[in-house]
């Protein structure tokens, strides 16, 4: 593999997110929300001047869990399909690249488009703290970024993969659509329910709900901004007693196998797939 | 790039500037010299000596130094340390013991007590009445202060730190024990365990600063009590009040208390207690009622406190009744109130004289501007309610999917539960309590750094690729010798879905060569040169000279420039970004780029879309990216189906010159002036086929006669 062509690919990728509507409309929705949020929170408590980051960011994780997905998610199944929706894939293919160049490329572009919208959403946020002076380690804040980034990367994955599975764009996009709807709803209301059904005990409903990337995501930012679990109630008390200082590397490692197991599948999809164009 | 490092100084500096200098000021080591003791004895150098020989009522002035300990007080005395003298108890017992009355302790560091829980060594054990401990500091001590009996004592404006052991083996910093009327005032208390306030009356306890600890204060029995304007933060539990009656807890703010526990403050068995003017803000429970109040007869009262962003802000046990709130705010807890179990409140009034709570989630209106909602709040979620006998489901909370089952509690009644309360006098506005005056420490430093460093860092992603690919640019590919450039197909086979639309197809082109693919659409020429090129897998082998599309195809492809029949460029892209991304691809030099720009007759539109071109310009933008690493081949799918008679022969003259000068052609075309004008060879391509392999004009003449 030549990081040569790699680069290649992942700066015009990177160029054409830029452009890319969906993109920037995501971007200024996800800074405006957060911005909202974080202002909304602080606002509301210079009246006696105390706020708790930690309840700021709960607000910023459930809307980190609904927009950030559903960035990645639509981003990454717009990728392939996109450009063989476009007819420019055959012309790619005939260039001196492999597939595997052009997945890794793809997927470093955008990776690099959603990483800088989130940081400028966050940058205008923490300068809005900053301005405001609420009471924000900056570690924590930078390690939320961090997880963010991490989420960010796993659902680019999820919509890579999709991607390379369908065959045009606007089955790609609704298909997105309908995992973003699956993984932000449906997986935690069926979990809830046969929670409640099979009546399961704390630790099998913690594993069950680290199916869920989004959950490990939650999980992990909560942990690691408020240092404990508690307030997940009996789960997260478990977890943390249970796992206790290999929890967080733990949920790290979920967060990272979620990212390369879509993609690996990507490439040996696209490897198998006989015609690409 | 100039600005570039412009714009990273000014950074840098703004961030040094950032920089505390006092951060990096040593503390100089304290002088700790001999130290000597002024009394209305005399002077002594050793502290007993000096107390031995005092009289009741006598002040004995301590200068400096470090006395060991134990240090005994049986009289009346006063003890004021000047530059901080040190009481130094070796690890060993308790470090001063009192044991007669109306004795003054004050400026002392008191160090070093022994580690027995058994024995409860302290720092300062008092078993006298009016004793008054005051401005000393504790260090590495297992109790701090232990009143044992000891009535109208004192302590004030102490620092106590107790020995950094597991909360378990602590001692408590403060102990109060069997001892009415103390006052506890202005101390710092960090990482102890509790501080105890048993079996003692009329208590007051005062500006105190409590962090780190187990029970911020724990109280038992201890009636008529008043706690007021401390600061109970990051403990276990803040305060602990139970069985007490007539106690009084105002004006403190009590935050992040955390833990299995983690109350703002717990009530247990309170009778009479008034709770009012606190903030209880980012606990796991604001506060938590257990059977408070005991007696028939008597209330515990909730006035203008601030429950504020705790996972739960008030959590009762079942069967808790006659509280009252009033004036309180409730705002944005995860769960405003919390009842165990499925039992219902009872009797407790929500709304006392018409004045009702602030609830951050109320959504009613205030038409008549009286401060008050004109609609009940009620408090009725159904995810609460599933948590109250589902309590591990509380790990699905921050999930979207937790507020959509609340929104559709909400849209369907019938699945609606019951409301866990009725605040029948909601206010309207949170109700800041009186003389607050919370200081937090919130330097925007810090964050002011981060956020410009994630700016910078946005920056330098944006430019790490080109930067990165322009570093790697420095390593051009090798070339192929033209004369090396013979392109060998044999046995070529595709099938889609078992069905052969190439079937065995064998040719060879020398170099410098111009060979014609010949046939009607559909004959499978465009598959054949999709397959010549790699795009599609097929079997058979293609060679250029020693390069093998199978086994080195990113090579073999770099020695093939493709003219494809559809252009379908990136239409966002203008033309020199065009150029630029496929120059990469190529390992081309941007100068060659131009060039060929040039020689094309494309300059001129350069900064078009590429979208924006027509078909003629496209083709030649094609003809420029195929020609762009000067390869010894070029593959041409139908080069010249859109483009108007003009521009074809200037088409065709340009890649007549390329093959003078080299280049080997194959080229699919179904027009016989391109044919005729470019060809050398003919390669009639029938049905997968190739159905015949001649020399132009051959081929001409079977056009003539209709052979072909």
């Amino acid at each position: 593999m030549s990081i040569f062509s790699v680069l290649v690919i992942a700066r015009k990728e990177f160029r054409d997110a830029k452009r890319n509507r969906w993109l920037i409309l995501y971007a200024l929705i996800f800074g405006a929300l957060s911005f909202s949020i974080v202002w909304l929170a602080l606002s509301g408590t210079s009246s006696y001047s105390s706020v708790g980051f930690g309840r700021t960011a709960a607000s910023l994780i459930n809307m980190v869990i609904l927009i950030v997905p559903l960035m990645g998610l639509t981003l990454g199944s717009l990728s392939v399909a996109g450009e063989r929706d476009k007819k420019t894939m055959l012309y790619l293919l005939a260039q001196p690249v492999t597939k595997l160049e052009i997945i890794i490329g793809k997927y470093l572009g955008l990776s690099l488009a959603l990483i800088v919208s989130l940081i400028c959403g966050f940058g205008v946020t923490g300068i809005f703290i900053a301005v405001k002076a609420g009471s924000l380690q900056p570690i924590l804040y930078a390690a939320f970024i961090f997880l963010t980034i991490l989420l960010a990367l796993i659902s680019l994955s999820f919509g890579f993969l999709i991607s390379v599975l369908v065959q045009k764009s606007v089955t790609a996009i609704s298909t997105a659509l309908f995992v973003w709807l699956f993984l932000v709803l449906f997986t935690d209301l069926g979990l809830m329910g046969t929670a409640l059904v099979l009546n399961l005990r704390v630790r099998e409903l913690f594993i069950i709900t680290l199916s869920n990337p989004l959950q490990v995501y939650k999980i992990a930012t909560i942990l690691t901004l408020r240092g404990s679990l508690e307030v997940l109630g009996p789960g997260g008390i478990y977890a943390t007693r249970t796992y206790g200082s290999i929890l967080l590397p733990g949920l790290i490692a979920i967060m990272s196998a979620s990212i390369i197991i879509p993609l690996g599948i990507c490439y040996s999809v696209l490897c198998r797939k006989k015609d690409l164009r | 790039m100039r600005n570039i490092w412009r714009f990273i100084a000014v950074i840098a500096i703004i961030i040094f500037l950032n920089v505390d200098p006092s951060s990096m000021v040593k503390v100089a080591a304290e002088d700790i010299s001999v130290g000597y003791i002024d009394s209305d004895q005399g002077r002594f150098h050793i502290l007993d000596e000096a107390i031995q020989a005092a009289n009741e009522g006598d002040t004995l002035h301590v200068f400096g130094g470090v006395h060991s300990s134990p240090v005994m007080i049986s009289k009346s005395l006063s003890l004021i340390g000047h530059n901080r003298p040190v009481l130094d108890g070796e690890n060993r017992g308790t470090v001063v013991k009192v044991t007669a009355p109306n004795v003054l302790i004050q400026g002392f560091t008191i160090a070093n007590s022994g580690q027995s829980l058994d024995e409860e060594n302290s720092g300062i054990s008092v078993e006298a009445s009016g004793v008054t401990v005051q401005g000393n500091q504790f260090e590495n001590t297992l109790f701090g202060v232990y009143l044992k009996e000891a009535p109208n004592s004192q302590i004030r404006d102490n620092i106590i730190h107790t020995k950094s052991l597991d909360l378990p083996r602590r001692g408590d910093p403060i102990r109060v024990w069997y001892s009415n009327d103390v006052l506890i005032e202005n101390n710092e208390i960090t990482e102890g365990r509790d501080v105890i306030l048993w079996y003692s009356e009329r208590l007051i306890i005062r500006g105190n600063n409590v962090s780190g600890g187990r029970y911020g204060l724990h109280f038992m029995y201890c009636d008529d009590t008043t706690v007021e304007n401390n600061w109970l933060v990051n403990n276990s539990v803040g305060a602990f009040l139970m069985y007490s009656r007539r106690l009084r807890f105002n004006r403190n703010y009590v935050s992040n208390n955390r833990g299995p526990s983690g109350f703002g403050v717990g009530l247990k068995d309170m009778d009479d207690a008034i709770i009012r003017h606190n903030l209880f803000v980012d606990n796991r429970i604001g506060a938590s009622l257990d059977n408070s109040p005991r007696e028939v007869d008597s209330t515990v009262l909730f006035d203008g406190n601030i429950f504020s962003f705790n996972d739960i802000g008030i959590k009762f046990t079942p069967s808790v009744r006659k509280n009252q709130f009033t004036n309180n705010s409730f705002e944005d807890n995860l769960e405003q109130v919390s009842i165990a179990g499925t039992t219902k409140f009872l009797d407790n009034l929500w709304s006392v004289d018409g004045i009702g709570n602030y609830w951050s989630d109320y959504v009613g209106y205030d038409a008549d501007y009286d401060g008050k909602g004109d609609i009940p709040y009620e408090s009725r979620k159904l995810f609460e309610q599933v948590l109250a006998t589902h309590p591990n489901l509380r790990l699905f909370l921050f999930s979207p999917a937790v507020q959509s089952i609340d929104l559709a509690a909400k849209a369907l009644p019938t699945i609606q539960p019951k409301p866990k309360l009725i605040d029948e006098n909601p206010l309207m506005n949170i109700s800041v309590p009186p003389a607050t005056s919370i200081v937090v420490d919130s330097s925007s430093r810090p964050i002011t750094i981060l956020s410009l460093s994630l700016f910078l860092t946005v920056g330098a992603l944006v430019y790490a690729p080109g930067l990165l690919t322009r570093q790697f640019d420095k390593n051009p590919p090798k070339k192929l010798p033209a004369e090396d450039s013979v392109l060998i197909v044999s046995g070529l086979t595709k099938r889609f879905d078992r069905v052969p639309i190439v079937k065995d197809i064998s040719f060879s082109i020398l170099p410098g060569e111009a060979v014609a693919l010949w046939g009607s659409n559909g004959a499978g020429k465009s598959t054949l040169i999709h397959c010549i090129l790699g795009i599609i897998p097929s079997e058979g082998k293609v060679n250029i000279g020693p390069l093998d599309l199978g086994n080195n195809p990113k090579d073999f492809r770099k020695s093939v420039g493709f003219v494809p029949q559809e252009i379908n460029f990136h239409p966002d892209l203008d033309v020199l970004e065009t150029l630029d991304f496929y120059s990469g691809l190529r390992r081309a030099h941007k100068s060659v780029g131009e060039k060929l720009l040039e020689d094309l007759d494309l300059y001129g539109h350069s900064n078009k879309k590429v979208g924006q071109l027509s078909g003629g310009l496209k083709q030649r933008l094609a003809l420029a990216l195929a020609l762009l690493s000067d390869p010894p081949v070029l593959v041409l799918d139908e080069p010249t189906t859109n483009l108007d008679s003009n521009t074809r022969a200037n088409f065709l003259t340009y890649l007549n010159e390329l093959k003078t000068g080299g280049k080997t052609l194959i080229f699919a075309s179904h027009r016989l002036e391109d044919v005729m004008h470019l060809a050398d060879r003919v390669l009639v391509v029938e049905k997968g086929q190739v159905k015949k392999d001649c020399p132009v004009n051959i081929f001409s003449e079977s056009i003539a006669e209709n052979a072909i």
